[in-house]
């Protein structure tokens, strides 16, 4: 069952721990298998004491012929100074040299800073230095030291994406830093690891590691300002969108829509998933969202706002259109 | 003294003077002012199993909303108040209750060759407070108000802006209130142990399980208040507007932490403590031989509690405190383990030594092992800090705690009701049933905990009330609680067989498993006065000393230690136990109860914010205390 | 009855061991003791995460009449200690006296101090910031344990007005240990209370 883990099962292995895609990762999987190992040997002894004392359990000795003496000194190699040994390795091994690895990097040792703010139910991604601003999902260049300044704006959260890097809290008044690294291109999973209310089991993420290039054009288009509407349905979608509570809440840059309580729209439709990886993000799921996010998401911050229906299919197609 | 031997008539004499001196009012209004360890232990007994059933269902109902992916059985803000109160009711109100309340209550005193604890109307004023502060919590259940920021409560969720209604103040008094009820058992255990042992009893002579006791013991007095400390703040700052934990204010977030993981690491060697002391009291019984390393086991139990105060911060590894704290804490957590690995060895060595005789009690203890080296060695893992900061807050952490609380802790309860259970009731469980219970709890915890190791490291964080699949959780969450329902069956089995047993069984007498402990030197029940006459005791088995039981005898005989002019029990020197003096104890008393119920209606107006009303419950409460300390005890 | 059994009617031999009423007592200013040890840690754990300590705006404490307050309360510890030689040596009199005397200077002590602590309330509250949250709840405890103190030296006070029996000398004992305790704990609240002052 263990080795399944390892290799990462079914159509997931996306959150494992196990399948380390980063520097930092493989230590701590390294980390893992030898205290595994490790473990399996000391189960092992006490399992075999176990065996021989059900198996001799007719005779009142040591199975070498030892007396109380005996016994005493087994008991103080194996108790005592057995674990002192392997116990002070692991120590320095893992608390002093693997550590190393996992620990908050300096920021000159970075290539660049994600700012990152856990929020109830959803995470809002920033580049300091541009203008980008987007939420559930953090795009970062391979092989590039990324610096994650964490911190929150209501409850503790903690940001944990298993494949790249240990769990980091983000707690009020105390910005934590974190390490990202992708060594390959690709999708890594991460979720919301400390329990943060009702919707805490709806807080995951994707990091997206792109080829530099594929990354400085995502972020290029980040940065700039909403596309405007070019269709008519487009058009009333953004009068709904400006005229509803939706602009009181959310930030659509280059319109009149500044609310900081939910999401950055700006990009919407560029982004996989809504509501934090709770839905794909296709027409049909984000209608089914923009109707009763209290359905699909029961406890989130968003109220269920009434439309016509053919409002809701105007609004749906204007926020599509946001790339 | 066995009482199969025929009494000569001073002896028959004496007895009915203890048995007159002694007796308590029969019916009701005997169990409402009882001061008699014995049913202060059954009382916590059958009130501790309620909450586990209680405590039980909620797992259950977690576990079913979770056999599938994306399931609706309950809805977040029911399961996140399931998920709370299912390890509040676990810690506070099952375990803790349950290991010393009941079984500390009823044994230690016989144990120790005592009449009855130091303080006994505190005792039974422990229990009232432990019913009241757990009706109190579990009102909130019914109110459907009951506490939803998970058992340790973090702020800032646990304040009010994020958490508006009386939720978390049930939370907050409920656990101070909890905490009254155990400091006040703690200190009176400390002081039995001190002090009213039988004469000869020295220190090194104490049974394992009173040593395991009094580390529980000790480990309360100076833990619980860091709790108490947390909760006034939090509800100072939820009812009052005080600022402790919010930074805009001057506050720290982390301030919460530090606090409640002082008092939460200890409290986990709480819990698992007197589980030790089970476990080194069943295994020299069936193994037939003394404990190897007695002076080492002893002084590893007490040591487990002191090193565990000095661990707390590895519950916090992932808050981005500083390295040097991080590494300080784990040496910390890697020297803890060692008292308990010189305990695994002994108990596995005494069970080679001795010719063990696999009865059900000695099942659980070999179960309890198997799942304590399993939970020990994922807790190592934890003080390897890059791994505790991938894994906590997983299913990795929750496989860890589970395997050494419901493995390591509630096994050893189970096997101590069996290995206890004819000495309470006088009769004899069935066997054969009593290993089958054995084998179907063992495989139902197996298949319930380990598979959360595994969908931990699969990604799985804790606390989530559902799951998306796809992600290779929902094979492993599936046969948890399918594991969670063959425990269940396991659960009611063994309990069926203590029920049925306890009308059906044949009688056991005095000491059916040859027990080396003085609570098998009397009847089964024992009288209310325990011992007709107290003990002299010369080794740390002290049953096992025939010479010396049959000595007990001829005491009755001649009058010697019987101490029947009144209510009485001998006291003895702390080290040494030496006989000192003699002590008049108190009888059946209203008090207590009394008291109980003022510091509840205490408390319910404290959390009604009636402040006032509360100021006059609290005068009560005084007055109480007066009338009280107004009776003394007879002397010259 | 033989010789194994300890005569309980007089003349009763002195026991060895201090009674269970002074261990539980012992025990429970154990537990106070990590009490302030929390909210002592909690004080200098918000102090040295803060820049301005007082915050902006907040007087700082007053140092000499506090100072003065505790070192008088310390005092009394002389004669509770005097009281309970008294009593151990059966002189009825002395008790009630010295411990009269004790109350006396205790309770002008309890006085004063609620007066002060009436008065910081109305010049700074608990609900501007940490600081005066921790202030007040650490002192506040201080006060509500002398409190407690007060009433136990009135329940000794009334108890031996009918005569000093064994359980009343265990009562008058554990008694004089927790003054002692609370005149130390004093000591460390009042130099915590005026520290940014000095």
């Amino acid at each position: 069952m263990l080795a399944l883990a390892g290799c990462g099962s079914g159509a997931g292995g996306r959150q494992n721990v196990l399948h380390p895609e980063s520097h930092a990762e493989r230590r701590i999987d390294t980390l893992w298998w030898v205290m595994l190992v490790g473990s399996a040997i000391g189960f092992g002894v006490i399992a075999l004491l176990l065996f021989l004392g059900w198996a001799r359990r007719n005779r009142d000795q040591l199975p070498f012929g030892g007396g109380e003496r005996a016994a005493t000194i087994l008991v103080v190699s194996l108790g005592i100074a057995v674990p002192v040994v392997v116990l002070a390795t692991l120590f320095v091994w893992s608390d002093i040299f693997v550590l190393r690895s996992t620990a908050a990097p300096s920021v000159k040792s970075t290539q660049m800073t994600i700012d990152v703010v856990g929020r109830q139910w959803f995470w809002e991604v920033r580049y300091p230095g541009t203008k980008a601003v987007t939420a559930n999902e953090i795009h970062i260049p391979t092989r590039t030291r990324v610096n994650v300044v964490g911190t929150t704006a209501d409850v503790i959260h903690s940001f944990w994406v298993p494949e790249l890097n240990r769990k980091m809290d983000f707690i009020p008044g105390h910005p934590n830093r974190l390490l990202l690294e992708a060594d390959q291109p690709g999708a890594y999973r991460g979720q919301c690891a400390e329990y943060c209310g009702l919707q805490h089991a709806h807080m995951s993420m994707w990091v997206y590691a792109d080829p530099p290039d594929r990354f400085r054009a995502w972020l290029a288009n980040m940065a700039k300002p909403a596309r405007a509407p070019t269709t008519a349905d487009e058009r009333r979608g953004q009068r709904v969108f400006l005229s509803s509570p939706c602009a009181s809440c959310h930030t659509i840059r280059g319109t009149n829509a500044h609310g900081t309580v939910g999401p950055d729209l700006t990009h919407l439709g560029t982004r996989t998933t809504l509501a934090a990886l709770v839905l794909p993000n296709n027409r049909a799921a984000l209608e089914e969202w923009l109707r009763d996010p209290q359905h699909v998401k029961p406890g989130n911050r968003m109220p269920r706002v009434p439309l016509s229906d053919a409002d809701y299919r105007a609004l749906t197609t204007y926020l599509e259109s946001l790339r | 003294m066995a009482t199969t031997e025929v009494l000569g008539l001073r002896a028959r004499e004496r007895i009915g003077r203890l048995d007159r001196i002694w007796e308590e009012r029969p019916g009701l209004v005997g169990w409402l002012t009882t001061v008699d360890h014995k049913r202060i232990g059954i009382l916590y007994f059958f009130t501790t199993l309620a909450f586990f059933g209680a405590g039980g269902v909620e797992a259950l109902l977690m576990r079913t909303q979770l056999a599938r992916p994306d399931d609706h059985v309950l809805g977040p803000s029911r399961y996140d108040q399931l998920m709370t109160m299912h390890g509040v009711t676990m810690i506070f109100l099952f375990v803790i209750p349950m290991t010393i309340g009941a079984f500390g209550n009823y044994l230690v005193p016989l144990m120790l060759g005592a009449r009855d604890m130091a303080f006994p109307r505190l005792n039974a004023l422990s229990y009232w407070l432990f019913l009241g502060s757990g009706c109190l919590i579990y009102a909130s259940v019914f109110l459907n108000m009951a506490p939803d920021a998970g058992w340790f409560d973090y702020v800032p969720l646990a304040l009010k802006r994020y958490d508006t209604g009386l939720n978390i103040d049930f939370y907050a008094l409920g656990l101070i209130f909890n905490g009254i009820s155990s400091t006040v058992a703690a200190i009176n255990f400390v002081v039995t142990i001190f002090k009213l042992r039988a004469p000869g009893m020295s220190l090194n002579r104490m049974p394992l399980f009173v040593f395991a006791i009094l580390a529980v013991s000790l480990s309360l007095i100076f833990a619980l208040p860091a709790l108490t400390v947390d909760c006034v703040f939090l509800e100072l700052q939820r009812r009052l507007g005080f600022h402790f934990f919010d930074v805009g204010h001057g506050g720290s977030a982390l301030l919460w932490q530090h606090l409640f993981w002082f008092f939460g690491h200890p409290e986990v060697y709480i819990i698992v403590l007197p589980a030790f002391g089970i476990a080194t009291s069943i295994i020299p019984t069936f193994a037939k031989h003394r404990m190897i390393a007695f002076p080492l086991v002893a002084m590893a139990e007490l040591l487990v509690a002191f090193i565990g105060f000095g661990v707390w911060a590895h519950h916090m590894f992932a808050t981005g405190i500083p390295t040097a704290t991080l590494v300080f804490f784990a040496a910390a957590s890697m020297m803890v383990v060692i008292p308990s690995t010189i305990q695994i060895y002994a108990w596995t060595v005494t069970v080679m030594m001795g010719k063990p005789e696999f009865k059900a009690p000695l099942l659980f203890i070999g179960g309890f092992i198997t799942f304590f080296v399993i939970g020990g060695l994922s807790g190592i893992m934890f003080a390897a800090i890059p791994f505790d900061q991938a894994t906590t807050d997983t299913y990795f952490v929750v496989a860890h705690f589970h395997f050494i609380i419901f493995g390591a802790a509630v096994f050893p309860i189970l096997g101590g009701m069996y290995y206890w259970f004819p000495k309470v009731s006088g009769r004899l469980y069935h066997e054969p049933v009593a290993k089958a219970s054995f084998w179907l709890t063992f495989l139902g915890t197996a298949l319930t905990f380990f598979p959360m190791h595994i969908v931990g490291l699969l990604g799985m964080p804790r606390r989530v009330y559902t799951y998306q699949s796809g992600l290779g959780w929902d094979a492993y969450n599936l046969s948890e609680t399918i594991g969670a329902f063959i425990l269940t069956a396991g659960l009611l089995l063994i309990f069926g067989n203590l029920v049925w047993s306890r009308f059906r069984g044949p009688p056991a007498g005095p000491d059916p498993f040859y027990g080396g402990t003085l609570e098998w030197a009397t009847t089964s029940p024992p009288p209310h006065y325990n011992f007709a006459v107290i003990p002299t005791v010369t080794s740390p088995y002290p049953n096992w000393d025939r010479d010396d039981r049959a000595e007990d005898a001829r005491k009755l005989e001649a009058g010697e230690l019987v101490l029947e002019e009144g209510h009485e029990t001998p006291a003895s020197t702390v080290r040494d136990g030496y006989l000192d003096e003699v002590l008049e104890m108190p009888s059946e008393s209203w008090w207590p109860l009394t008291l109980g119920v003022f510091v509840t209606l205490l408390f319910v107006m404290l959390l009604l914010a009636h402040f006032v009303v509360a100021g006059i419950f609290g005068a009560l409460c005084v007055l109480a205390l007066g009338g009280w300390h107004a009776q003394e005890p007879a002397e010259a | 009855m033989s010789e194994h059994a300890l005569p309980r009617r007089a003349p009763r031999p002195k026991p060895l061991a201090h009674p269970n009423g002074w261990w539980g007592m012992a025990l429970f200013l154990g537990s106070e003791a990590v009490l302030f040890g929390a909210l002592l840690a909690t004080y200098y754990y918000l102090r040295f995460k803060a820049v301005h300590w007082p915050p902006l705006g907040t007087p700082e404490p007053k140092v000499v009449l506090p100072l003065v307050l505790t070192a008088i309360l310390v005092t009394t510890s002389v004669p509770m200690q005097l009281a309970l030689r008294a009593a151990q040596e059966g002189r009825l009199a002395a008790t009630r006296l010295l411990l009269a005397v004790a109350l006396a200077v205790q309770a002008t002590y309890f006085g004063l101090q609620i007066h002060l602590f009436l008065g910081d309330l109305a010049k700074f509250s608990p609900g501007d910031h940490a600081y005066e949250s921790i202030y007040f709840t650490l002192v506040g405890a201080h006060h509500t344990h002398v409190a407690v103190g007060l009433l136990l030296d009135v329940w000794l006070l009334l108890r031996l007005s009918t005569g000093l029996t064994r359980y009343r000398l265990t009562g008058l004992w554990a008694t004089t240990f927790f003054w002692h305790f609370v005149n130390g704990l004093a000591v460390l609240v009042v130099l915590t209370q005026v520290s940014p002052a000095l």
